[in-house]
């Protein structure tokens, strides 16, 4: 296992491509980071920045690595085995599983030298305040091993499939459709999940003569409205890899004077539709609360207490079903890579001379 | 156990889809033998050898390899067996030595031993100068020593090499010839595949002959030298030469160059000739077997079957 892992990255690091896509990777988180902090700069007060900067890098880390992390393993076997080294590595006394292990390990690392090479930008959001540290090594953990399941997706395709450019096409189709198809989907089932329901509303009294000067009186009605019954179909968002990444962190308490302090980060801003999501519409609303303020003589806003609880996010975790999911994914490709390196060999692959 | 060793097939065959590349194959190859496996192109050498190192599973027929099954005891027959594959791929940034103390510990060679067996085996191939350049920059050549050097790093008992010839120039293949011996002299089981003949006369003891994924013919090349076989003979005055294989009644077929080619049974026969021309007072110049044993063994083969 470690001699091929040592191999593969002897191979990976003496390649000058390599090093040219790590510059580029280098130099396109920085520019992405500067313009996020210009940005929020802008909005000023150093509240939440820390934060907001590191979401933001963390987002594109993910973005990025999920478009470089299929090239660094889909060409792991098929490409090997079209420049003929497979064979030589299957005709020693390597076990097939400690070939694709070895193979996953050396892709799974070149992967976190990205993730290392955006260290830089992830201090600068330390250094801004605001971090739980903790919370910054879980969201780095799990952003660490969905790279290593791209990967680990990238190899099994390259035991599968024949032609390089075949596997790298499928990778990406595959993280494709779990970062962008599950949001379509998501979309697409949004009429199947919309219904017109009856809901119980504390709405103003029926027959309230706007114009006046009385406040409303407050009742409960019964009123036909419209519910996505998203609490259905949560899951689909789930296995989101940006989805997985953000929902580790816990649910901040909403800050109701400082809304753009969390809203600039995208991690937050996408857990907090998840976790909406999941939690689905009430069946109790409030349509009254509020509608009419009166000032008493301190010139304090009085309204009355309202007796429909305030939705709570939902506090079950979203990103375990997320993450289970695609290592599930992970363990099928090296399972499926680990057949396919078998010998002696029952089947060739269509259009391969050597086993 | 002596019979236990070396290669034994039987009735091996072998389909990729509607392509029956071996079709009936037997085999025997002995220690401290070189086998030649002899054939066409397309005739199933390579696919044979796959079989044999272990990487593909016969459809039919009994394989065993340095006493071992390689489709049943893979790990065991592989241990033993050092293969070096036709195609030769290389990993290209690595250098040789890497590449050779990589193999070794890919066969569970401590890492001492492996850098050491590296170092060897280098200097075995001719290849130290070139020992820290990366592997993309060696010729044809020297990659397929690098490739024949990678097949010894476990001191297989069992060497498989798929023309292991071609592309070495002719310093390089008398090197292969001498190393192939000693490899076989010190009791190891060599089977070498080639479809270019003369490259295995000085080399092989034994031959089989694939044709069509079948063994058409197992032959000793020790009694290849005694069979009935074409020679080649000149003489300065090419009409005396005609006038007197003539009179003499032995039957000779013009070669292209004023030669002629007669056929003769063996040695003893070619010195009775050569012998019988000189006292007629023939300008003899030279008188040498036309074209390799095997080549021979194999061209007649060949008719046979037509
Ligand atoms: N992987 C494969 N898929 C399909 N046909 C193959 C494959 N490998 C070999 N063959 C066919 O099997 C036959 C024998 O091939 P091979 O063993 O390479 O012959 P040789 O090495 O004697 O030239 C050929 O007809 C070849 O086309
Ligand atoms: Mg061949």
């Amino acid at each position: 296992m470690r001699t091929v892992a040592q191999l593969e990255l002897r191979q990976r690091l003496r390649s000058t491509r390599w090093k040219v896509a790590l510059v580029v990777w280098f130099v396109v988180v920085g520019a992405i980071t500067a313009l996020a902090v210009g940005a929020l700069g802008d909005v000023g007060d150093g509240l939440g920045l820390g934060s907001s900067i590191f979401g933001i890098v963390v987002f594109f880390v993910l973005f990025l690595g999920l478009i470089v992390a299929p090239t660094l393993s889909s060409a792991a076997v098929n490409g090997d085995r079209n420049a003929g080294t497979l064979a030589t590595l299957q005709a020693t006394l390597l076990t097939p599983a400690e070939i694709v292990v070895g193979k996953l390990l050396a892709a799974w690392a070149a992967a976190l030298a990205f993730l290392v090479a955006s260290v830089p930008f992830i201090v600068w959001a330390i250094l801004a305040g605001g971090l739980n540290p903790l919370l910054l090594l879980a969201t780095l953990a799990v952003l660490a091993l969905e790279l290593g399941v791209v990967c680990a997706i990238g190899l099994g395709f390259s035991a599968l499939v024949t032609k390089t450019s075949g596997s790298g096409v499928l990778t990406y189709l595959v993280a494709g459709a779990l970062s962008v198809g599950t949001l379509l989907v998501f979309g697409l089932t949004v009429p199947a999940i919309t219904a017109e329901e009856q809901v119980r509303a504390w709405d103003v009294e029926q027959g309230y003569d706007w114009e006046s000067d009385e406040p409303p009186v407050c009742e409960w009605q019964t009123v036909e409205t419209t519910q996505v019954h998203t609490e259905r179909t949560w899951w689909l968002l789930a296995a989101n890899p940006f989805v997985v990444v953000a929902d580790v962190q816990p649910v901040p308490p909403y800050d109701i004077d400082d809304p753009a302090a969390t809203s600039a980060d995208p991690l937050a801003l996408i857990q907090t539709g998840v976790r909406a999501a999941r939690t689905g519409p009430a069946d109790e609303v409030d349509w009254c609360t509020g509608m009419h303020v009166s000032f008493d003589a301190d010139g304090q806003a009085s309204a009355p207490a309202s007796p429909v609880e305030t939705p709570e996010l939902s506090t079950a975790p979203v990103w375990p079903w997320g993450l289970g999911l695609h290592l599930l994914l992970g363990l099928g490709a090296v399972a499926v890579a680990v057949r396919r390196l078998r010998i002696p060999a029952y089947s060739l692959p269509r259009g391969t001379r050597v086993a | 156990m002596e019979s236990s060793r070396g290669i034994h097939a039987v009735g091996v065959r072998r389909a990729f889809g509607e392509v029956q590349a071996l079709a009936d194959v037997r085999l025997e190859a002995r220690p401290g033998r070189v086998t030649a496996l002899v054939g066409p192109n397309g005739s199933g050498k390579t696919t044979l050898l796959l079989v044999l190192a272990g990487l593909l599973v016969p459809d039919a027929g009994q394989v065993s390899v340095a006493g071992f099954d390689p489709v049943t005891e893979g790990p065991q027959a592989r241990a033993r067996t050092g293969w070096m594959p036709d195609v030769f791929g290389t990993w290209d940034s690595l250098t040789a030595r890497e590449v050779l103390t990589t193999v070794a510990a890919a066969y569970r060679l401590p890492r001492d031993a492996g850098a050491a067996r590296a170092a060897e085996l280098l200097d075995l191939v001719h290849l130290t100068e070139l020992a820290d350049a990366p592997a993309h920059v060696l010729s044809r050549g020297q990659k397929q020593r690098l490739g024949l050097a990678r097949a010894l790093v476990h001191d297989p008992d069992v060497l498989l090499l798929d023309e292991p010839a071609s592309g070495l120039d002719p310093r390089s293949r008398v090197d292969l010839r001498v190393l192939v011996r000693e490899l076989a002299a010190r009791g190891r089981t060599v089977l070498v595949s080639s479809h270019v003949l003369t490259e295995l006369d000085e080399m092989a003891d034994d031959a089989v002959f694939l044709s069509g994924g079948r063994t058409v013919a197992t032959q000793s090349v020790t009694a290849a030298q005694e069979q009935r076989r074409r020679w080649r003979l000149a003489a300065l005055d090419a009409a005396a030469l005609r006038a007197w294989l003539a009179a003499a009644g032995v039957p000779a077929v013009a070669a292209d160059d004023g030669a002629v080619h007669v056929d003769l049974a063996g040695d003893a026969a070619a010195a009775a000739l050569l012998r019988d021309a000189v006292t007629a007072g023939v300008p003899v110049t030279s008188l040498a077997p036309a074209g390799g044993l095997l080549e021979q063994a194999y061209l007649a083969l060949e008719e046979e079957r037509r």
